[in-house]
């Protein structure tokens, strides 16, 4: 089951590759993702029905967790590459790229997603492998325009990725000694089912040490303030959909890992250590986004730093723990996921539209594209964290839980820059949707099919705001068990 | 075992070379001196995972040897070296700090690495000696990186980096699991590959590999 899911993306981005015109590789790419998406949701069905599924000589499998991640991944790439479509093939049709770049494009994104899947069902800390692997790939679609400014975004994320991807591998090692010692040099000592098992009994020391470093490198690829600065370069150079995939799921991969090793330090060093600087990480990232996002001029790296807050309230969730904490978390990431990716497409739109990033540059855009600009105020709503939409609901959650247990100053902050990032935010949207449209823009949509994709994920973005299925929070509940 | 093995006298010998290598390329102003001194490095990592394998008698740490004797000491420098002569850079390497300051905050590095290391609980002496090597690699790979304008010498500075883990990893535990031991292998390459590409398109759009050149996206 889990190497099919594997295989699908490899064989469509294989395919795509040997394509003969545009509509094969759209007809191929569409197909492989369709195809993902199903097996996708069966591997999260039988997970939720049957329990663990280990495979693969041990080297693969899926918990509640992982499910969850795939769930994510595969929701996203789905509807990332109906928005392909349409977006990459405005940009044929406009001359800014051909058929081999577009070829290319697929070949990469279907690619893309087949790292992002096996972050999920790894069964050991050769996470890392995987995850330096998402680094990898998307540098290549990041560099995609080839323009001065992809270039130099490209290399900053490479260089600085990699670096704290560095230091992830070495809490990997010093966590597999910590292992080592317990277990004895077997290849399970670096199996999560095995490590949960036996984390009690590990050098508490030494887990400190190997969760500063976890936490510093996934960190880095999560986009946790201070190590952020690669984040709103990659986001904003590379073809939105892209965008979508990288703040939609792939910040969500190495939060996964962060927080898989917070499982394992905890049981060792105890609560107070991990939270404490889950917590700190977490503020800082809401806090560093409050005045780029207030003075933002640019609305892709808007969004960008809306990611660094969001990824903030996902760390500083789980730091304030409990039961609520990591409910709330879980679940912010899902809606995170969502919502971002609705706000990176409608952005797309605009982007396609005008032809310029900058905020000031574009207005009125309810007036030219009513359902883009609509979509763009109920995201920027949704977003920012108010009723009635699923963020909402996750980040009262967390906030109660912080106040639930004890952590007064840190949810007192939390509060007040949210507060802040909702004002910023919705001036600088306020700023485009509204007022005279700008002349020499056309009226009307781009396609349909970046409409469709928007549409999939805007019902996500209400429903959860109103009502969570009981399935869902069923499975939240497991995935909330296998953290704790 | 690896008491045992970290004990010998060849083994010492072996991990300070290795630091010695890396002074070199601190030391060094020439690309291609630079890049040499990064081959002889992975070549002893390469005999101190050959070691390893020999006193444990382990068949997976001899194909890491053997991986890393091909890829990290041939193959990937030779790749640097093509890579330099293909964009024609200029040779010499343009620095923020200068050779001599470089050299004395090297030396910081290795002491404070030794420090840090001694202050954890590993198993004996003699592997805490290896270990804080590896973290001293890992510092000095970090700092080379911030000091060097030139974007090989951060690519070196990440590949130095990934020899202080290599380091790292077979003086705690004999190496990980051969599993991830090889993909680790597989992503230095793919990296070392993308990161050549990503040069040579600034290159192609700069005109220059000098990474001073990249600062106009902030904010």
């Amino acid at each position: 089951m889990i190497e099919y899911l594997l295989l699908t993306p490899i064989i469509t981005g294989i395919l795509c590759y040997f394509t003969k015109s545009r509509k094969q590789v759209e007809t191929i790419s569409l197909l492989g993702s369709v195809i993902t998406l199903i097996l996708g949701l069966s591997l999260v069905l039988d997970v939720y029905r049957n329990g663990i599924i280990v495979t693969w000589q041990n080297a693969l499998f899926a918990d509640a967790f992982s499910a969850y991640i795939v769930l994510i991944v595969s929701i996203i790439s789905f509807v990332s590459s109906i928005y392909s479509i349409g977006y990459m093939g405005y940009e044929i049709n406009h001359n800014v790229i051909d058929l081999k770049r577009l070829k290319m494009y697929y070949v990469l994104f279907h690619f893309f997603v087949f790292t992002m899947l096996l972050v999920g069902v790894t069964n050991n800390l050769g996470l890392w492998v995987a995850i330096e692997m998402t680094t990898l790939v998307s540098a290549l679609l990041i560099i995609f325009y080839s323009n001065k400014a992809s270039v130099e975004a490209a290399w900053k994320y490479v260089i600085i990725s990699t670096v704290g991807i560095t230091f992830a591998l070495f809490g990997t090692i010093l966590t597999y000694y910590a292992a080592v010692k317990v277990l004895g040099e077997t290849g399970d000592a670096l199996n999560w089912t095995s490590l949960i098992a036996v984390a009690g009994q590990f050098d508490p020391m030494l887990m400190k040490l190997a969760f500063i470093f976890i936490l510093i490198g996934y960190g880095t690829k999560a986009g946790l303030a201070p190590m952020h600065t690669w984040l709103p370069d990659a986001y904003s150079e590379s073809p939105t959909p892209v965008g979508a995939l990288l703040s939609g799921t792939l910040v969500n991969c190495a939060m996964y890992g962060i927080i898989r090793f917070y499982s394992i330090a905890t049981k060792s060093t105890g609560p107070e250590f991990t939270s404490n600087l889950l917590i700190i990480f977490g503020l800082m990232s809401l806090g560093i986004a409050v005045p780029f996002i207030i003075l933002q001029e640019d609305y892709k790296r808007l969004l960008a730093y809306s990611s660094v807050e969001h990824m903030g309230i996902v760390a500083l969730g789980i730091g304030f723990g409990g039961v609520y904490g990591i409910f709330g978390a879980i679940l912010h990431m899902f809606n995170h996921s969502m919502t971002k990716s609705l706000m990176f497409f409608s952005a797309g739109n605009v982007l396609l539209k005008h032809g310029t990033k900058e905020i000031n540059k574009v207005s009125g855009i309810v007036k030219t594209m009513p359902m883009t600009g609509a979509i763009l105020l109920i995201g920027g709503l949704a977003i920012t964290g108010s009723p009635p939409f699923g963020i909402f609901i996750s980040e009262f959650t967390i906030l109660s839980a912080g106040f639930l247990q004890g952590h007064i100053i840190a949810s007192v902050l939390f509060l007040l820059f949210i507060i802040m990032i909702f004002a910023g935010f919705f001036y600088n949207l306020s700023k485009m949707t509204f007022g005279n449209p700008k002349p020499g823009v056309t009226p009307g949509e781009v396609s349909k099919w970046t409409l469709s994709a928007m549409m999939i994920l805007v019902v996500f973005v209400i429903v959860l705001g109103v009502y969570i299925p009981h399935d869902f929070i069923e499975m939240i509940n497991k995935v909330v068990k296998v953290v704790m | 075992m690896a008491e045992i093995v970290f004990g010998s006298n060849t083994m010492q010998l072996l991990i300070a070379l290795i630091l010695v290598s890396t002074f070199m390329i601190l030391g060094s102003t020439r690309l291609y001196s630079c890049v040499r001194a990064f081959g002889i490095q992975s070549f002893l990592l390469a005999c101190v995972a050959g070691v390893v394998a020999y006193s444990t008698g382990k068949d997976e740490i001899y194909i890491i040897a053997i991986l890393t004797l091909l890829f990290k000491s041939i193959v990937i420098p030779y790749f640097l070296l093509y890579l330099i002569r293909e964009i024609k850079v200029k040779r010499e390497i343009d620095l923020y700090v200068k050779i001599s300051p470089s050299l004395i905050i090297g030396g910081v590095l290795v002491v404070i690495s030794y420090y840090l290391i001694r202050s954890i609980n590993v198993i004996s002496e003699l592997s805490s000696f290896a270990l804080s090597a590896s973290m001293s690699l890992v510092s000095i790979g970090l700092f080379i990186m911030i000091s060097r304008k030139k974007a090989i010498m951060q690519m070196l500075g990440i590949l130095i980096m990934e020899n202080g883990l290599f380091l790292g990893a077979i003086s705690l535990t004999n190496g990980m699991p051969l599993l991830v031991e090889l993909g680790i292998f597989f992503d230095v390459l793919i990296a070392v590959l993308i990161m050549g590409i990503l040069i040579f398109r600034i290159n192609k759009t700069f005109e220059s590999v000098d990474t001073s050149m990249l600062k106009n996206l902030i904010g």
